[in-house]
């Protein structure tokens, strides 16, 4: 199992936390939600993995390529 | 018989040149399931139709006579698919394909030939870059010059595929191109990784310097990727089909399948209701084409953009689109710049472009601005405008700003929307904000009286009551829909030919 961190690929706000820690992920599903351009954009797992950790907040503002969660594969 | 002895002779030079480099080098190649330049020319074209130009040739220098085969470079004229085309085939076996006098003699003869007299031109790619000792000194390095010519309009089609090491003037062959595919291996830079570890001290991975991931998702210099060299060519052939011989031609229009109407019945389904959602619009865009018919490009690099090779009943065309998937849609630099190069190759070779809009706009912000979005707004709209194919724009969902414009609205021969449309100067619930300066969370009440009134103009009906949308349609009649408007604006009084005012514009988009 090899950890990865994954970044947001755009600024925006954390609107909703989808995946909690130790959640298993099929490729493509979401880690999160941001709010972004008045559009709900996922970030998503880029592929099947299991969440370590979240590393931002519902509420937060994350900038384009800032790390937003640890997974596992 | 007469002349047996030179017969023989003739013979045996011919067999000796077609052997190219040394057997323990292509034995190598063929050990790693690495196809030769000449298994490469056979499988890219008809067979027994390769016409060779230079199998004869050598070095310059008469001292590499015996181990320059070909000068690296397998050159000449084929038909691929009944269509005749200009080849260069890089031998790497040969002194590395590397880069000198006769090497760039041949690929400059086959390409001009191509270019005066209408035929594609298709480079199967491998280079070690400027020869040793050829470029050597001032004179060497002047010499290259003297031969050399880097600039291309854009009258045939190019093609190349990146198909091992590819340094220096092959690397520029293939930016040089309209299209480009690159196998999983290859590597394309300007300089290999031991010039730049004695250049500037950096020691790196090959695949790190110029390797497929680098390209088809960090530079977008590579339009395709493909697993081995057999589906390289595969590719050639396949891009090739959407393209004419040459640009004052059309392409073919083909059959298409009889149950091609199926996939667009089911559009609605598609797209979400709820405005904030987002969706794939390759899978509006799978629907709307003939069944089997997208050829992605570029589909790893920019993702907001969409821009593909497809055919609507029959008839070649280029679909741009914004995809709400990746980043809202919203248009960020590099999806710009894969946009303005995608409008060169269509303006350059008649395809019409069919753009489909779903977009917040542009991507704002300091990272785009820092990224210079303004000069890359204004290269994308330059594009656009100077284009002469038929274009035709086509709003899904929402549409605002700048972004309207330069996704075709108000720019195309047409501007038609879907009566899910929503155009406006930007987001509402954004307008409201700078408009009026209120925010949802300090007066909700007057923040959802205040949005309704921006919203109030901005349907897909208020776009067409002053008649700048021609059209307003079910998503259902989408392909039906282009149909005819490919057929109302078909350039006949040209023969579907265009202006090509593109067609010196700069290669690396």
């Amino acid at each position: 199992m090899k950890q990865q961190k994954v970044a947001s690929e755009i600024t925006g706000k954390v609107w909703k936390i989808v995946g909690a820690p130790g959640a298993s992920l099929a490729e493509d599903d979401p880690i999160l939600i941001l709010e972004s351009m008045k559009m709900e954009i996922p970030v998503s797992a880029p592929l099947d993995c299991r969440i370590v950790e979240i590393l931002v907040a519902e509420g937060d503002t994350v900038s384009e390529g800032q790390l937003v969660a640890v997974i596992e594969a | 018989m007469a002349f047996e002895k030179e017969l023989e002779a003739f013979q045996r030079r011919s067999e000796a040149a077609r052997a190219m480099g040394s057997p323990k080098r292509l034995a190598e190649r063929k050990a790693a399931g690495i196809l030769n330049a000449r298994e490469r020319v056979d499988l890219l074209v008809d067979h027994g139709t390769f016409e060779e130009a230079g199998l004869f040739a050598r070095s310059i220098r008469p001292e590499a006579a015996d181990v320059s085969n070909g000068d690296g470079v397998v050159s000449g004229f084929g038909h691929v698919d009944g269509r005749l085309v200009g080849i260069n085939a890089a031998d790497f076996t040969v002194l590395g394909s590397s880069s000198a006098a006769i090497h760039g003699k041949k690929q400059s003869f086959v390409r001009n030939a191509a270019a005066a007299n209408g035929h594609p031109v298709i480079n199967l790619m491998e280079c070690a870059g400027g020869r040793i000792p050829d470029i050597m000194g001032a004179a060497g390095i002047g010499a290259s010059g003297e031969i050399a010519r880097y600039s291309r309009r854009r009258t045939t089609p190019a093609i190349s595929a990146v198909m091992g090491l590819t340094y220096g003037g092959g690397a520029f062959t293939c930016i040089n191109s309209d299209l480009v595919v690159m196998r999983k291996g290859a590597v394309l830079a300007v300089s290999s990784q031991m010039a730049t570890s004695v250049a500037i001290g950096e020691e790196m991975d090959p695949q790190d310097l110029g390797g497929w991931r680098h390209h088809s998702e960090g530079t977008g210099f590579v339009h395709a990727v493909a697993d081995t060299d057999e589906d390289c060519v595969a590719w050639v052939k396949r891009a090739l089909s959407y393209l004419p011989d040459h640009a004052n031609a059309v392409t073919p229009r083909t059959e298409f399948a009889a149950d091609a109407e199926a996939a667009v019945a089911g559009i609605l389904d598609l797209v979400p209701e709820q405005r904030g959602k987002t969706y794939d619009m390759r899978k509006v865009i799978a629907a709307i084409a003939d069944p089997g018919s997208v050829l992605p490009i570029k589909d790893r690099f920019a993702k907001v953009a969409v821009t593909c090779l497809a055919r609507i009943r029959g008839r070649a065309v280029g679909i741009i689109a914004t995809n709400p998937m990746f980043k809202g849609g919203a248009l960020d630099p590099d999806s710009c710049d894969k946009i303005a190069g995608f409008i060169v190759l269509c303006d350059s070779f008649n395809l019409p472009i069919v753009f489909l809009a779903d977009t917040p706009g542009f991507l704002v912000g300091l990272e785009s601005e820092k990224k210079r979005l303004a000069g890359k707004i204004m290269n994308f709209m330059a594009a656009l405008e100077l284009s002469t194919v038929p274009k035709i724009a086509l709003i899904l969902r929402k549409s605002f700003g700048q972004a309207y414009l330069n996704m075709g609205g108000g720019k195309s021969d047409t501007t038609a929307t879907w009566f899910t449309g929503e155009i406006s100067f930007m987001d509402p619930a954004v307008a409201v904000n700078i408009v009026y300066a209120v925010k949802r969370e300090d007066d909700p009440e007057r923040f959802e009286q205040l949005a309704r009134e921006v919203s109030k103009d901005t349907s897909a009906y208020d776009l067409a009551a002053p008649f700048m949308a021609h059209a307003v349609i079910d998503p259902r009649e989408t392909r039906a829909y282009l149909d005819r408007q490919l057929d109302i604006f078909s350039r006949s009084l040209t023969g579907g030919v265009g202006a090509h005012r593109l067609a010196d514009w700069p290669p690396a988009f």
